[in-house]
């Protein structure tokens, strides 16, 4: 079995693996400190918080959907769950339990408009986004909610055995996730309705219930996303995860999801993540200003689905 | 039956402005920053203190040019007697302004947003700009930070600039670099990165530098949400006796951070002291009284020592 198969059994783009691999090569050549261990537990770090919501990305748009509305979902969670421990002054398992309920209702809300209103996913999520952003800067009175308990902070601050807690929260996530698109009949009924809707409903695949299932992940996705955050931070933030909806969708799709349903890997996924992290750490080390750093993610974008085109038509233009 | 309704609402919301005799319009930028919500509390005491009246509006962030401009011009349609303006950047609501000079309303330039010489240029008069100085508060922070280190100290220190392009973040970056240049030749800026004003790039972006520069002795944020971002970061890594980390704004999240021994200091802006000048000295421009061209409102270094004692009398205009 050879590593392009083996990628391809798992819907990898193996145009990305090399991508990450050359870049790799690349910033450690470039900069002498980016292969430390540390180092690389500082990508995990930064990639987390945008990596868990890609996730959900990752589901949705499997299922030929699409949620805009995470990375606002992010801040209404996070102002959620600080609300609850520094405002109402409940105890810390509060900012866990309200950060998830909050994702997840508002996914849930977005589930049903699209299943039983018939609304759009584009335009209910796009309405989402402006929605949850207003909600929480509505809770938060526009001020970040900040000072949260030690037990919050753990799981944004420490490092259990040296690395860091955010990359052990993705590291499961991405693996319970990997399983679940996969190994399983949830996994395949998502991808079989994102590539034909019509012969899902026939093979008897409870579409409604699929996509309701699906967008109350996505938004239990950014739930959890605006939990690690606001521990990272330690302070509930209304202005947080300003368009990280465009760099979760970015790292699906550089990771081969196909934007337009049917094929989708978390794993992929994951690959397009660190891509995304490795290119703002290895420029962020080199001290070069950010204009250079999202032409690049730009770049590498276009060039991901363009290698795969390449591929599938045999020719470059 | 509905059609009287709707022409009583319309009514009653027509007669509210026409109640009071004076009347100041107030646009911000956005108040979701506590910035702006220090700020309006200063226009609320003014105003009261003054007996006028007042109203404010703001857009949804402090990104959103082309909204504040609209607001601007829908705010023009209700009678005002000067129009109080904290513009997005110096060019997006000169046409607005211009509007509002022919309409004989001053125009005031709230918290320095605006280039007199272009806005003449636009055919806009600002009656003045209030506002603090920005490269001054980047080198009041570069003062704390050698007297923490001393004069003769060396090691490399990260500047967390603002959104890349804003001219608020490139002076409080500049201020601060060139003072420390200018007092501690030792301590050098080996990065000045934009973190958007975004808590979490400035925390991926301490992260990284505390990478590649494990050494590192201070960091300068333009603000403090990026501050409290960074001086997160720094506990995390094991390193908060190491690292000074330096914030600008004064806001109430700084504040209890520094309180509880985090973040070391916050140049503290007292945004509340520029609302409740700018409608005093607006009042004096009515009155047809002179007044300055440029009003600078000081700005102070917060640090834990300084809050725990509580005599400072400026403490009394943060908020």
């Amino acid at each position: 079995m050879t590593l392009t198969s083996a990628l391809g059994r798992a819907n990898v783009r193996p145009e990305s693996l090399f991508v990450l691999i050359g870049l790799i090569v690349l910033m450690a050549i470039l900069s002498p400190v980016f292969l430390s261990v540390s180092n690389l537990f500082n990508i995990l770090l930064a990639t987390a918080t945008f990596g868990i919501m890609a996730i959900g990305a990752t589901f949705v748009i499997s299922a030929a959907g699409i949620d805009l509305s995470q990375g606002s979902v992010l801040g209404l969670s996070s102002v959620t769950g600080a609300a609850l421990v520094v405002y109402a002054g409940l105890p810390w398992p509060f900012a866990i339990i309200g950060a998830l309920a909050a994702g997840s209702a508002a996914g849930f809300v977005n589930g049903m408009l699209v299943t039983r209103a018939r609304v759009p996913a584009f335009i209910v999520t796009l309405g989402m986004l402006g929605i949850a952003r207003g909600l929480a800067l509505v809770i938060s009175s526009g001020q970040g909610i900040y000072g949260l308990p030690a037990e919050i902070l753990f799981l944004g601050q420490a490092r259990p055995l040296g690395v860091p807690t955010p990359a052990y929260i993705l590291v499961v996530v991405a693996i319970i996730s990997h399983y679940l698109l996969a190994h399983t009949r949830f996994g395949h009924h998502t991808l079989a309705l994102g590539d034909n809707e019509q012969a899902a409903r026939a093979t008897g695949i409870n579409v409604r219930r699929l996509r309701l299932q699906l967008y109350t992940l996505s938004g239990f996705m950014a739930g959890l996303a605006g939990l690690v955050f606001m521990a990272r931070v330690n302070t509930g933030d209304p202005t947080a995860g300003l368009n990280y909806e465009l760099l979760a969708i970015t790292a699906a799709i550089i990771g081969g999801t196909n934007l337009f349903g049917g094929r989708g890997s978390v794993l992929g996924t994951m690959i397009g993540a660190l891509i995304m992290g490795v290119l703002q750490n290895g420029l962020n080390l080199m001290a070069v200003q950010s204009y250079y750093q999202q032409m690049a993610i730009g770049a590498v974008l276009i060039a991901a689905v363009w290698l795969d085109q390449i591929r599938i038509r045999g020719r470059v233009l | 039956m509905r059609k009287l309704l709707l022409s009583a609402a319309a009514f009653s919301l027509m007669a509210v402005p026409a109640m009071s005799e004076t009347t100041y319009g107030v646009l911000m930028k956005t108040l979701s920053n506590p910035f702006w919500g220090a700020m309006e509390l200063g226009v609320k005491e003014g105003a009261a203190a003054a007996g006028v009246t007042y109203v404010l509006q703001a857009v949804e962030s402090d990104q959103a040019a082309e909204p504040q401009l609209n607001t601007c011009n829908a705010m023009l349609e209700s009678p005002m007697d000067a129009f109080i303006t904290a513009a997005i950047n110096s060019t997006i609501l000169l046409p607005c302004l211009k509007r509002a000079n022919e309409m004989g309303i001053p125009v005031v330039d709230l918290d320095g947003n605006l280039d007199h010489k272009i806005a003449a240029d636009a055919g806009v008069d600002i009656a003045f700009t209030i506002g603090s100085d920005n490269v001054a508060a980047g080198a009041q922070g570069a003062e704390y930070l050698v007297s923490i280190l001393g004069a003769d100290a060396k090691g490399p220190v990260l500047v967390i600039e603002g959104l890349s392009g804003n001219i608020t973040g490139q002076k409080r970056a500049s201020g601060f670099a060139e003072k420390l240049a200018e007092l501690a030749p030792g301590l050098e800026v080996v990065a000045s990165l934009p973190g958007d004003w975004d808590r979490g790039k400035a925390a991926n972006i301490t992260n990284d530098i505390l990478t590649a520069h494990p050494d590192l002795v201070g960091i300068f944020a333009a603000n403090d949400g990026m501050a409290l971002g960074a001086v997160e970061t720094v506990f995390a890594a094991g390193k908060q006796d190491q690292v000074t980390v330096i914030g600008v704004d004064g806001n109430s999240d700084a504040v209890k951070s520094i309180k509880e021994g985090r973040l070391d200091a916050s140049v503290a802006q007292l945004p509340y002291l520029v609302g409740k000048q700018a409608v005093e000295m607006v009042t004096k421009v009515k009155a047809g009284e002179a007044v300055e061209k440029f009003v600078f409102v000081p700005t102070m270094v917060l640090t834990k020592d300084i809050l725990d004692a509580g005599t400072d009398p400026m403490l009394e205009f943060v908020k």
